[in-house]
């Protein structure tokens, strides 16, 4: 039996719980006995893309500590938070002679969610059902950050009674970029308004994500311009029967 | 609010604007991926290309030190500056000396072909300051240096303009009658520079690549100005990055594959040209010797190239990256714009890390305008990693971390930092934030924050969950799977092979290629075409042109029989250019065309229409092979010509016929 260590991430865990708990219940049911390290915050990744590395190193240092005492592998529900660990930890660390082993080590073992199920568990087939229309969006870390496109595509491919409806210009960003949307509000806006232009072209009710901040990002839009769209991540969508 | 957010704003406000960038990005990405799919192995080369610049820059001394001794070699006078300063006082220098041996006038007319380094240190500045007389001949850079303006984009520097802007633009500055006709403006601007290239005392123009092994230099135009700058003036003088050096001809021949393909979505922009010395004195149209001036300038490279920002010295300026980012599509270059309000030589993701880089604190925020979305990653030829390296710029070299970010959001992101750091107090916060946002929006989950914040600008905020997953997570016991159950769900991969294209005739490739590329082709039997030939200038109402001493197959006196009069060189009137060539690619639709004594690269240059006649044996299939032949080193100057000359600089609109010929016939002898 497999055991996995959950890294819920700091956008689930304070906003979205109900993602944390499909994710739960979807890798329960493949067999997998899954862990919650308790004192586990955030990844480091806000501060760290705006530039902000002395700030960063003690949230990577903690999220290391954590994790690399449990057993098994460190599963993620978020493209950018496991592109940070697996990416980004080496270049925070790069002359770092005791943490960089230590973060190679953790980078070695963390997988985000979609590639989790369907690379490391071989299942692409959860017997989810759900009714009518659902667009995918591939969030920008996950998709161009870490290569992972054919996992959740995989995955929704075999939901059963869903009729996938392909995003126009779908590799656009939705202009999320963690500090980038509060600091360049204007820019982001405009990017916000093309993803959203997109997903009305498609006249499908939900858009399906496999990250938490590009969630809320697309969402708080959403709401703020009184569409009835609503944002669902993939942990959902495969836990719906 | 900074300089840079007011100019944020006023982009996106500008609906002119907007579309013209719409109409950029759309167009170039399409290009581009048309241009890369006739690529079979493109992640390869990608790979290649970048371990070649990666060894480049590793060793730049040593590669820069080659070449500047084999472009010595080859009569090329070498000069190298130490940042902007020093360049602009090594031009004035050369361009002050020119004629003084005879009766000098005091204002040089220089021709200028398009350099994004000469952008970098403000050449033009420089030399008008002096008093020189500086006409900017790319059609897209003359127009915005008659609007008094800086390029927006590194490839398409009128980017920013729609025709009507060009009308208005021309009837103003140039006293023709209003016109949205692009051919109408594009002949104006031709017929104008037309002088300037046959007038100019001096040619200035940039450089693509510096090959170490040979001392060549490649300059990629589309246009033919800078066919003409380089051919036409007696001095030329050209103006390179120090960084812009690859060590063999066989680099170039990959570098030349990825560039225009990502550029502009051409498989070979339409002039490729390769000089290796000074033109010799009877191949030029205007008497005397040409000299040739090379001036490779540093200004911050060298510190770039010791700093973690290192690998943005690989970059080729393809301008890739600035169509493919959608922060760039909504501002262009115009708005990256320094602390002191001035433009930013680079603009894009290139430029946010280039700019701050070569040019210092000045531009250090530009870095912040980004998504990290990756996208300039993804189509950069020589596989940059530029989110990586924005978010170095964004830490700063010393220090100085979160650099060019706002004040408020650094101290948030400091808070977050501190709480984050302890469980305990991140699991207090949260449980703080719950109870602070149901307060503020006790009816519904989602908050309307106001604009001043950032985030309420465009889009609403989620209540913070009352009962976070951190206490509702519980373990769960595993109602054991069968293993048989997993395994049936277990997937099956496939993977699809791409079977191999066959192979064309490589005569039938070229004719597809270049016809494609609005050039002729006519195939004929050697006893043929002399008769073909007359057939095809009389077509044309042709009765004099301009031909190589001898071209092989056609014979002059059989033309003169038939009352077609030949000359050797340049009258501006005459309307045909007769010319062999050295060989052709079939994959691209180009020719080849060596400069000899006899062999004047002029004629394939001036006339409105270029004949050119190859037999099919000449034919290669790629420009590797091509770049094995003895004339790429030997020859003064090579041109590698792919369809009659052209623009999109006004609208993204294709228009045929610059400066260069506005027909290319190609005669193929079997």
């Amino acid at each position: 039996m497999k055991t996995a260590q959950l890294f819920i991430t700091c956008l689930v865990d304070s906003f979205f719980p109900d993602v944390g708990e499909a994710m739960v219940d979807v890798l329960t049911s493949a067999g997998v006995d899954v862990e919650f390290p308790h004192d586990q915050t955030c990844c480091g990744q806000p501060p760290f893309n705006a530039g902000l590395r002395a700030e960063t190193r003690p949230m990577a240092e903690q999220t290391i500590r954590v994790f690399e005492s449990a057993k098994g592998d460190v599963v993620i529900p978020s493209g950018s938070c496991a592109h940070m660990i697996r990416l980004n930890y080496e270049e925070l660390f790069a002359d770092d002679p005791v943490w960089l082993p230590r973060a190679k080590a953790l980078a070695s073992r963390t997988f985000e969610f979609t590639e989790y199920l369907v690379d490391v568990l071989g299942v692409t087939d959860f017997g989810a059902h759900w009714d009518g229309p659902l667009t995918y969006h591939p969030t920008c870390h996950l998709h161009r950050g870490l290569g992972i496109d054919r996992q959740p595509k995989e995955l929704l491919a075999n939901i059963h009674g869903a009729q996938i409806i392909e995003l126009p210009e779908v590799q656009d960003c939705c202009g999320f970029g963690g500090i980038f949307s509060v600091e360049h509000p204007e820019l982001s806006a405009e990017m916000l308004k093309r993803k959203i232009g997109n997903l009305e072209k498609t006249e499908s009710p939900t858009l399906v994500v496999a990250d938490a901040g590009c969630l809320m990002h697309i969402q708080g839009g959403l709401k703020r311009q009184k569409k009835n769209q609503r944002v669902v991540h993939i942990a959902e969508i495969l836990n719906s029967k | 609010m900074n300089t840079f957010h007011q100019s944020i704003r006023r982009s996106i406000q500008n609906e002119n604007l907007q579309q013209a960038l719409d109409a950029n990005t759309e167009r170039r990405l399409k290009g581009r991926i048309a241009a890369l799919a006739s690529l079979s192995n493109w992640p390869e080369r990608r790979q290649r290309a970048h371990a070649i610049r990666a060894d480049v820059i590793a060793h730049l001394d040593s590669y820069l030190g080659q070449f500047i001794s084999n472009a010595e070699k080859n009569g090329i006078i070498v000069h190298r500056a130490k940042d902007a300063d020093e360049a602009n006082k090594i031009i004035l220098e050369i361009v002050n000396h020119v004629g003084a041996d005879g009766h000098p006038p005091l204002q040089k007319l220089i021709a200028k072909s398009k350099s994004m380094v000469s952008e970098e240190i403000e050449l033009n500045h420089s030399l008008e300051k002096a008093g020189h007389h500086v006409v900017e001949t790319d059609l897209g850079e003359y127009i915005v240096q008659l609007r008094k303006e800086k390029p927006a984009h590194i490839i398409t520097p009128a980017v920013h303009l729609r025709r009507s802007d060009v009308g208005k633009l021309f009837h103003e500055k140039i006293g023709i009658p209003y016109t949205e006709d692009i051919p109408t403006l594009t002949n104006t601007a031709r017929k104008i520079l037309r002088e300037v290239f046959l007038t100019a005392d001096i040619g200035i123009s940039g450089v693509n690549f510096g090959v170490a092994e040979s001392g060549t230099f490649c300059i990629v135009t589309n246009e033919g100005n800078g066919r003409m700058v380089t051919t036409m003036p007696p001095v030329h003088i050209a103006l390179m990055g120090m960084e812009r050096i690859i060590p063999t001809l066989d680099d170039l021949a990959l570098m030349l594959s990825l560039l225009p393909r990502s550029a502009t979505g051409q498989k070979l922009s339409v002039y490729t040209q390769f000089i290796n010395r000074p033109l010799n004195p009877s191949a030029s149209l205007r008497a005397g010797n040409q000299k040739r001036h090379l001036v490779i300038v540093d200004n911050g490279r060298t510190r770039l190239r010791n700093s973690p920002l290192q690998e943005s010295l690989y970059c080729i300026r393809c301008g890739a990256c600035l169509n493919a980012c959608p922060v760039f599509r909504e501002l262009s270059g115009h708005a990256y714009v320094g602390n002191d309000g001035s433009i930013a030589p680079y603009p894009g993701p290139i430029g946010s890390i280039v700019s701050p880089g070569l040019l210092g604190n000045n531009f250090v925020h530009l870095a912040q305008a980004s998504s990290l979305c990756g996208a300039c990653k993804d189509v950069c030829p020589v596989g940059i990693d530029l989110p990586k390296l924005l978010t170095r710029v964004r830490a700063g070299e010393t220090q100085n971390q979160g650099n060019g970010l706002d004040p408020i959001a650094k101290f948030s992101l400091q808070m977050y930092s501190r709480i984050a750091r302890h469980p305990r107090l991140f699991s207090v916060s949260q449980k703080f934030a719950a109870l602070a946002t149901f307060l503020v929006s006790p009816f519904s989950p989602w908050i309307r924050l106001p604009a001043f914040t950032g985030w309420g600008y465009s889009k609403d905020f989620p209540r913070f969950a009352s009962k976070p997953f951190r206490e509702r997570f519980q373990h769960k016991k595993i109602n054991s799977v069968p293993e048989s159950e997993v395994s049936r769900l277990r997937m099956q991969s496939q993977e699809t092979l791409q079977s191999a294209s066959n192979i064309k005739d490589k005569v039938e490739k070229f004719s597809e290629e270049l016809t494609a590329l609005n050039g002729n082709v006519r195939r004929v039997m050697q006893e043929n075409l002399n008769d073909e030939l007359i057939k095809f200038l009389r077509e044309k109402n042709v009765d004099a042109v301009m031909i190589w001493d001898k071209v092989s197959g056609v014979d002059e006196a059989y033309l003169t029989a038939a009352g077609i009069r030949s000359e050797r060189s340049g009258d501006a009137n005459i309307k045909v250019g007769i010319t062999g060539a050295t060989s052709a690619i079939a994959e691209t639709g180009t020719l080849v065309i060596a400069s000899a004594k006899d062999q004047p690269l002029t004629t394939s240059l001036l006339p409105e229409i270029h004949v050119a006649v190859i037999k099919s044996s000449k034919i290669l299939e790629t420009l590797e092979e091509v770049m094995k032949l003895d004339e790429i080193k030997s020859s003064a100057s090579i041109a590698l010509i792919t369809g009659p000359s052209r623009t999109a600089d006004i609208e993204m609109t294709l228009t045929i016929g610059v400066h260069g010929p506005k027909e290319l016939m190609v005669f193929i002898v079997e």
